[in-house]
C-alpha cells in the first residue's frame, strides 16, 4: 500500500508541470488581458504595468519563473485585487469551498447507499421504484434549479433558512450543501442500488446464509463491501466536481468561496489567479483518485494485486 | 431412528413441479450418495429443505427430530444455523472475498451460540482439514488460495459449528483427480470422527465408489434406484443406472477402437512461456519449459496434469491465442510465425475448443451467428448462401437438429453449447483443434458423448487432436499417446497404454493412482 502511495505521488509531479503548463499557455491564447478596463489606459500606463507584473517578458520565460515560484510555495500576485496575493484569496475561500464540498459528499454518501441499500433489499417493490425514480429525478435536476428552489421555499416562503451569505451558526450551510449533494446521492444510490443486485447473486451469500445468519447481517458484513465497488469509482471524480461545481451554488446562496474567484478571474483575465485555482484542483483530484484507489484495495482485496 | 429423513418430498418453482415422490435417508456417521445426470434435480433435493433455493417443498423431512415441514413451526434459518453444515462446488467463488479466513472461520465456528474461539483454536481446525502454515491463512483472503485449499476451508467452516449433518454439493467436481481423492479421504475421516451423517451430491459415480454407504440414483426429478451403494454399483437394477456407471472412464476399461496416425503434423521445440510477476516485485514466472511435443495427422494427444502444471499455457500458446517467450511451432516442418503474423490459411489449421462452454459463447449471438463467424474472417471468398450451407451442414455433424439455429446460448444444456463451440471450431476445416478441458465441466453421461463425437469427427475429417484434461482416463478413451505435466514441465510422454501400465514419473504414479 506504501508502495503504491509513493508511486502515485511520483506520477502526481509530472502531471501536475502539464496540466500547469497547458492552463498557463491556453490562457495566454485567449484575447484580452488583465488590464483592459471599459476605459483604455494610456500606452505609458500600460507599458509600465506589464512590466511591474513581468508580463513584457518572453512567455516561456514567464512560464518557467511561475513555475519556480510555485516550487517555493508562491502563488504571485492577483492582478485584478490588486491588494491580495493569489494565496490570501485561496485562503479565504478555500475553507468556505472545502466546507461545502465535505459536507455535500458525506451527506450524498449517507443518503445514496443508505437509499440505495432500502431499494436493493425491495428489489422489485414499489419502495424500490419509488426509490429509483427519486434518484433519477435527483440527478437529472441542475443545481441552478434546486438551489432557487430551495432559497424560494425554505427561505423565502417560510423564512426557516438564510437565503444568502454566511452568517452565524450553520444554518446558512444546509440549503447549499442540500443542493450540491441532491444529485450525486441519486448518483450513489443508483450504484449502490445495482452493485448490491449483482452482489447478492453471488455464491457467497448462498455461504452466508448456509451458516444461518440474519439477512441484515448478511447484507452489511457480506454483501454490501463488495457491491460499493462501482461507488468508490465515482467517488473520486464527484468528490472533485462538488468542489469545483460549486461555482453554481456559491453564487447562488452569495458564498465568497473558491468558485467565485475562479470564474471572475478567468473573465478577467487574472492570470495567476486561475491558474492557483487550477493547480489546487488538479491536485485535490489527485488526490481524491488516489483515495479511491485505497477504498477499493480496502472493498475488495483482489485489487490490491497489481 | 435415521438422522435425517426424507419422505415423499416434492419441490415446486414457480408453480412447476421439479422434484417428486423423494425420498432417503442418512445415518450418523454414514455418507449417502444422490447421482444423477445435470438437470435431475439433485441439487434441488438437498439444498431447497434448508430453503437455500427458490423452490417451495413439502413432504416430511426429519433431522434429528426436528420436522423441517413446510407448517411454519420450524425456523429454517435456525435448522441451517445449528444442526447443518454446507459445502458447495465452486471453492473459487463460495467464500466471500473481503473477509480474511479466519474473520469466516470465526463466523462459522459461532454461528450456533459457541463463545468466541481463540486464535489457535481456530489454527487448529484449519490443521485438522490438512492446511499447512495454518496460523498465517488465518490472516489471508481467499484469493490468495488455491481451489483445494479453499475447498479445505470451506469444510472447516462448514464443521466448525459440530452440525449433525453435512450437505455436500459437488465438493470435487470443480478439482482435479488427485485433489479428489484427498478432499473425499478427508470427508471420510471427518465422518468417522465426528459421527456426522454426510449427504453428497455428485455426476460422477468413480468419485463417489468406495466412499459412499448409501445410494440414491436421480432422474429427471425421481428417484430411479437406491439402496446400499456397493450392491447397486456392482448389480444396477435400472437401465439409467447402467449407462450412468458406464460413462464414467475408467483404466480398466476395454481399449478404445482409434484411428490411425498418419504423417507428423506439428511439433513444438523446448517451447517456453513465462510472465512478469504482478506489482513492483522483479523477476517471471515460468509457466512453461522446455516443451516439446510432436503430434500426427489423425492422431490424438492428450495433455494431463494437475491444477496449474502449465497444460492450458502449452495448449494456448500451440493455438496461437497465448504467448510464446522461448522455442518455436512446427507445421509440416515449417516454423509458424507468432499469431498476428500467420495468414488467414494459418490462422485456419488451429481451432480452440473451450471448457466451460456456455460461457465461451456469446450470450446475445444466436447459435447461426456463433458459428459462421469464422468463415467471415477466414472465408472471406465465400458468398452468404455457401455459408448459411455450411452452417447447416456443421450443425448436423454435431447432431443438433436446424431449430438450433436460431437459438441463444442460455437456452442451451452444458452438452449442447459444447457441440455448438467444437461446430465453431470445425466449420472453417482446421487440421487441429485444440480442446482444453473441453469435458471437464459436463456431467459424464454428455462427456461420454462429446467424446464419441470428437472419435467420430476425427475417422470423418483426419482431425488431429490435442486433448488437454486432468481426468486421464477420460483422456484414455480418445487418445493415442500422452504427455504428462507437473510445474511447467513435461514430465514423461508415450503410448497411453504403456503409460497407464508402467508410469515412470511420480507425478504420473499418483494421476493414475488418483483415476
Amino acid at each position: 500500500m506504501l508502495a503504491l502511495i509513493t508511486r502515485r505521488l511520483m506520477t502526481a509531479i509530472p502531471t501536475l508541470l502539464v496540466i500547469i503548463l497547458a492552463s498557463f499557455f491556453l490562457m495566454r491564447l485567449a484575447p484580452g488581458g488583465p488590464f483592459d478596463g471599459e476605459r483604455p489606459l494610456d500606452p505609458e500606463t500600460q507599458a509600465a504595468l506589464q512590466q511591474a507584473y513581468g508580463l513584457d517578458r518572453p512567455l516561456w520565460e514567464q512560464a518557467w519563473l511561475y513555475v519556480l515560484r510555485l516550487v517555493q510555495g508562491d502563488f504571485g500576485p492577483s492582478l485584478v485585487y490588486r491588494d491580495f496575493t493569489v494565496s490570501e484569496l485561496i485562503a479565504q475561500g478555500l475553507p468556505i469551498s472545502l466546507t461545502l464540498g465535505g459536507l455535500a459528499i458525506v451527506l450524498a454518501l449517507l443518503v445514496g447507499v443508505t437509499a440505495g441499500l432500502f431499494a436493493a433489499v425491495r428489489a422489485g417493490k414499489a419502495a424500490d421504484q419509488t426509490i429509483m425514480m427519486g434518484a433519477t429525478v435527483a440527478t437529472a435536476l441542475p443545481t441552478f434549479v434546486t438551489g432557487p428552489a430551495l432559497a424560494l421555499f425554505f427561505g423565502l416562503w417560510l423564512g426557516l433558512l438564510p437565503v444568502s451569505g454566511t452568517g452565524e451558526g450553520v444554518a446558512w450551510l444546509i440549503m447549499p450543501v442540500v443542493a450540491l449533494a441532491l444529485p450525486v446521492s441519486g448518483a450513489i444510490a443508483k450504484l449502490t442500488r445495482a452493485g448490491l443486485a449483482s452482489v447478492l447473486k453471488q455464491d457467497h451469500i448462498r455461504t452466508a446464509r448456509a451458516r444461518g445468519l440474519s439477512e441484515t447481517k448478511i447484507l452489511f458484513k457480506h454483501g454490501l463491501r463488495p457491491a460499493l465497488v462501482p461507488v468508490a469509482s465515482y467517488l473520486g471524480p464527484a468528490a472533485a466536481g462538488l468542489l469545483t461545481g460549486a461555482v453554481v451554488v456559491e453564487t447562488v446562496f452569495g458564498l465568497p468561496g473558491l468558485g467565485r474567484y475562479f470564474v471572475q478571474g478567468a473573465l478577467n483575465r487574472d492570470y495567476p489567479l486561475v491558474l492557483g485555482v487550477v493547480t489546487l484542483y488538479a491536485a485535490l483530484i489527485i488526490l481524491f483518485n488516489l483515495f479511491a484507489d485505497l477504498i477499493y484495495g480496502w472493498l475488495d482485496p483482489r485489487m490490491r494485486e497489481g | 431412528m435415521s438422522l435425517y429423513e426424507i419422505r415423499n418430498m416434492a419441490i415446486e418453482i414457480a408453480g412447476d413441479r421439479l422434484i417428486e415422490e423423494v425420498g432417503l435417508t442418512v445415518e450418523a456417521g454414514q455418507c449417502t450418495a444422490i447421482i444423477g445426470a445435470s438437470g435431475s434435480g439433485k441439487s434441488l433435493t438437498c439444498l431447497t429443505p434448508f430453503g437455500l433455493t427458490p423452490g417451495a417443498v413439502s413432504g416430511s423431512m426429519l433431522l434429528d427430530g426436528v420436522d423441517l415441514g413446510s407448517d411454519g413451526s420450524v425456523q429454517i434459518r435456525d435448522v441451517r444455523r445449528r444442526l447443518a453444515g454446507f459445502i458447495f462446488q465452486q471453492p473459487l467463488t463460495a467464500l466471500t472475498p473481503h473477509l480474511a479466513v479466519g474473520v469466516q472461520l470465526q463466523e462459522a465456528t459461532m454461528q450456533a451460540g459457541a463463545a468466541r474461539p481463540s486464535r489457535l483454536e481456530l489454527a487448529r481446525k484449519l490443521e485438522r482439514v490438512g492446511l499447512s502454515r495454518a496460523d498465517e491463512r488465518l490472516d489471508q483472503f481467499p484469493h490468495r488460495l488455491s481451489g483445494g485449499e479453499r475447498q479445505r476451508v470451506m469444510i472447516a467452516a462448514a464443521i466448525a459449528h459440530s452440525p449433525k449433518l453435512l450437505v455436500a454439493d459437488e465438493p470435487t467436481s470443480a478439482l482435479d483427480a488427485s485433489l479428489r481423492s484427498e478432499i473425499m479421504a478427508l470427508l471420510d475421516e471427518l465422518r468417522a470422527e465426528q459421527g456426522l451423517g454426510l449427504l453428497l451430491v455428485s455426476h460422477d459415480i468413480a468419485s463417489i465408489e468406495g466412499h459412499a454407504d448409501q445410494l440414491v440414483v436421480m432422474e429427471k426429478g425421481r428417484v430411479v434406484e437406491s439402496g446400499a451403494a456397493s450392491t447397486v454399483i456392482a448389480g444396477p437394477a435400472e437401465d439409467y443406472t447402467r449407462r450412468l456407471i458406464a460413462a464414467a472412464p475408467r483404466l480398466q476399461d476395454p481399449a478404445p477402437m482409434l484411428s490411425r496416425p498418419g504423417e507428423p503434423l506439428l511439433e513444438t521445440r523446448n517451447l517456453g512461456v513465462s510472465f512478469d510477476r504482478s506489482g513492483w516485485r522483479r523477476g517471471k514466472i515460468k509457466a512453461l519449459a522446455d516443451a516439446s511435443i510432436m503430434l500426427h495427422e489423425c492422431e490424438s494427444l492428450a495433455i494431463v496434469g494437475g491444477s496449474g502444471s502449465g497444460k492450458s499455457t502449452l495448449g494456448r500458446a500451440i493455438a496461437g491465442i497465448g504467448p510464446v517467450t522461448e522455442g518455436e511451432i512446427l507445421w509440416e516442418g515449417v516454423t509458424l510465425p507468432e499469431r498476428r503474423k500467420r495468414d488467414l490459411a494459418m490462422r485456419r489449421l488451429i481451432q480452440p475448443v473451450f471448457q466451460d462452454p456456455v460461457a465461451s459463447l456469446d450470450p446475445h449471438w444466436q447459435v447461426r451467428d456463433i458459428v459462421s463467424e469464422p468463415l467471415h474472417n477466414l472465408r472471406p471468398d465465400l458468398t452468404p448462401a455457401e455459408c448459411a450451407r455450411m452452417v447447416r451442414k456443421v450443425l448436423s455433424d454435431v447432431d443438433l437438429a436446424e431449430d438450433f439455429l436460431t437459438r441463444v446460448p442460455a437456452s442451451l444444456s452444458g452438452g449442447q453449447a459444447q457441440r455448438v463451440a467444437i461446430a465453431r471450431a470445425i466449420i472453417a476445416s482446421p487440421r487441429l483443434l485444440v480442446l482444453d478441458e473441453a469435458t471437464s465441466a459436463l456431467d459424464p453421461l454428455v462427456g461420454a458423448e462429446i467424446l464419441k463425437l470428437l472419435l467420430r469427427l476425427q475417422g470423418e475429417n483426419g482431425l488431429s487432436l490435442l486433448f488437454i484434461t486432468h481426468d486421464i482416463a477420460a483422456a484414455r478413451r480418445l487418445c493415442h499417446r500422452v504427455a504428462v505435466m507437473e510445474a511447467g514441465q513435461i514430465v514423461e510422454t508415450g503410448e497411453m497404454q504403456a503409460v497407464i501400465n508402467h508410469p515412470r514419473h511420480p507425478a504420473t504414479q499418483k494421476l493414475i493412482a488418483a483415476s
